[in-house]
């Protein structure tokens, strides 16, 4: 048994010429919190969207609990949970008829969980869903989505438009339901802080090509920022493989290096530097280096 | 599946409510032609009322097909449902089925009161025997084909041209009744109609992006 719960192989998409996925692969193993990050329009949500079956890829092919994404069975469908970016709701109808229309085309559909949510998050039954705040329609969805209890949950930039404290109160809960459950969870954001908080495992996007895929504490330990002084003037070329982003000022060089290891180390010495620093990174440090426009392509996994 | 049936139901519920209110006018009308009709004073009023509901009902059938997957495209009906354990095929058959109620509820109170009236009544033209279900086959295919103009014109991204060429091939295929009459050889041509075009919907609508 196939232990990847998401597989995407060779994935390519053309919107009106305009290649929008360039070969992407990876693969999100069971129980994994997958952060798929990428600048607007990077494809992240084309991704997302071709998974579940939404929208055809031009090539490849990408599986979801090892059925093929383009025709999903009803019943591999009943494991998944979706939040969509901007929270794809029925607007016309009442928050009432939307969750029995759910109710009574979910076999797995667990109450007591969804009776609890709705609680938690107070949401109006009589309203229609277009009258609901962008906040409530977020919570309305994760509800929706977890009461099928899913053995996949692909939140698509779940926390878009949402207050602080929103926000915040809708990462917690989605953290105890991912800790109580132990479920795989694809997660696209912007905010990442939340993705930070939440994820182990970090693809990065950039110009149709995912230049990260690995583990998010990899990540951090192989990107590295480095503030190295020079005697003299510091050279133009430091002849490192997989320079993220380098900027020289007089003798000062500030550089930011992928995959960093002793031979680099050792390459970086025959300069003979009088200082070298690193500089600590976020992952938003990490994320504006790998998605520059002048960053070469990476393959940091 | 029932609750989609239920649910395409609801959100439709103008054409639920229309499809018996236009088939007990209907009956009033056949029944008023029926018993005044004189071969020297033919009732012209019942006769175009007749022809005029004849019309409403025709387009409102295309209508309601356009209807059905204009919403659904406008309002990302499927987009949603598709999240959900339902495939796209259900989610057309479904509404397919529901189109298909719409119409039975329209044109079977037609055919039952239509058979009564040949048994109580002397018709004034001569009939053979069969030809009520005949006429209800061949309605019942016609109002079929014209919903099914309407699923396709509703999934196209234009409106203006394909509701044109919808409104046109509407009255070529009531012409053709019309010219060749009712009976198995109209018959067959709408149900390679029926066929085709219910193919290409599940076609579009299983391959296109929602």
């Amino acid at each position: 048994m196939n232990d990847h719960v998401i597989q995407v192989e060779n994935l390519v998409k053309y919107y009106d010429g305009r290649c929008v996925l360039d070969g992407i692969d990876f693969a999100v193993p069971r129980g994994c919190i997958y952060g798929l990050l990428g600048r607007n329009g990077a494809g992240k949500t084309t991704i997302i969207r071709i998974l579940l079956g939404l929208e055809p890829p031009t090539r490849g092919r990408t599986t979801l609990l090892e059925a093929d994404s383009a025709s999903l069975p009803a019943k591999t469908r009943g494991r998944i949970g979706c939040v969509a970016e901007g929270h794809n709701l029925i607007q016309s109808y009442k928050v009432s008829r939307l969750i029995k229309l759910c109710k009574d085309l979910s076999p797995q559909w667990n109450d007591e969980l969804f009776n609890h949510l709705i609680e938690t998050f107070r949401l109006p039954a009589d309203r229609r869903v277009r009258e609901l705040s962008i906040g409530m329609r977020a919570q309305l969805n994760l509800s929706l989505a977890m009461a099928i209890d899913p053995e996949l949950l692909v939140l698509d930039d779940p926390t878009l438009g949402l207050d602080t404290v929103a926000r915040r109160q809708f990462l917690e809960l989605a953290i105890d339901i991912i800790q109580q459950q132990g479920r795989t969870i694809l997660f696209c954001s912007h905010i990442l802080s939340d993705v930070e908080r939440i994820a182990d495992r970090i693809g990065i996007l950039a110009a149709g090509k995912l230049v990260v895929d690995c583990p998010l504490e990899q990540l951090k330990e192989r990107v590295r920022k480095l503030r190295v002084i020079f005697p003299d003037a510091a050279p133009a070329n430091l002849y490192l493989t997989e320079i993220v982003n380098q900027q020289i000022q007089g003798r000062e060089m500030v550089v930011t290096v992928a995959n960093w290891n002793k031979q680099k180390q050792a390459i970086l010495e025959t300069f003979k530097p009088s200082s070298c620093t690193e500089i600590p990174m976020s992952l938003e440090d990490i994320f504006i280096e790998c998605t520059r426009p002048i960053a070469e392509p990476l393959e940091i996994a | 599946m029932f609750a989609l049936i239920k649910r395409e139901i609801q959100d439709h519920l103008v054409y639920f409510i229309a499809a018996p209110v236009l088939s007990a006018l209907l009956i009033i009308v056949t029944v008023e032609a029926v018993f005044s009709y004189d071969s020297r004073n033919p009732p012209v009023v019942a006769i175009g009322l007749g022809v005029a509901l004849g019309a409403i009902v025709t387009f409102g059938i295309c209508g309601m097909g356009a209807g059905q997957m204009y919403l659904d495209k406008t309002r990302r009906i499927s987009a949603f449902l598709t999240m959900l354990p339902v495939s796209r095929n259900k989610i057309l058959l479904a509404r397919i089925a529901a189109g298909i109620l719409a119409i039975l509820i329209l044109l079977v109170p037609l055919a039952v009161a239509a058979a009564f009236l040949v048994r109580i009544s002397t018709p004034p033209i001569p009939l053979y025997s069969g030809m009520v279900l005949d006429i209800s086959t061949t309605t019942f295919l016609l109002a079929l084909a014209c919903y099914c103009i309407g699923l396709q014109t509703g999934w196209n991204p234009s409106v203006l041209t394909p509701s044109l060429g919808s409104l046109g091939l509407t009255c070529i295929f009531v012409l053709l009744v019309v010219i060749k009459g009712f009976g198995p050889e109209i018959n067959v041509i709408l149900v390679l109609f029926i066929a085709a075009s219910l193919y290409r919907t599940l076609h579009n609508f299983s391959f296109t992006s929602l």
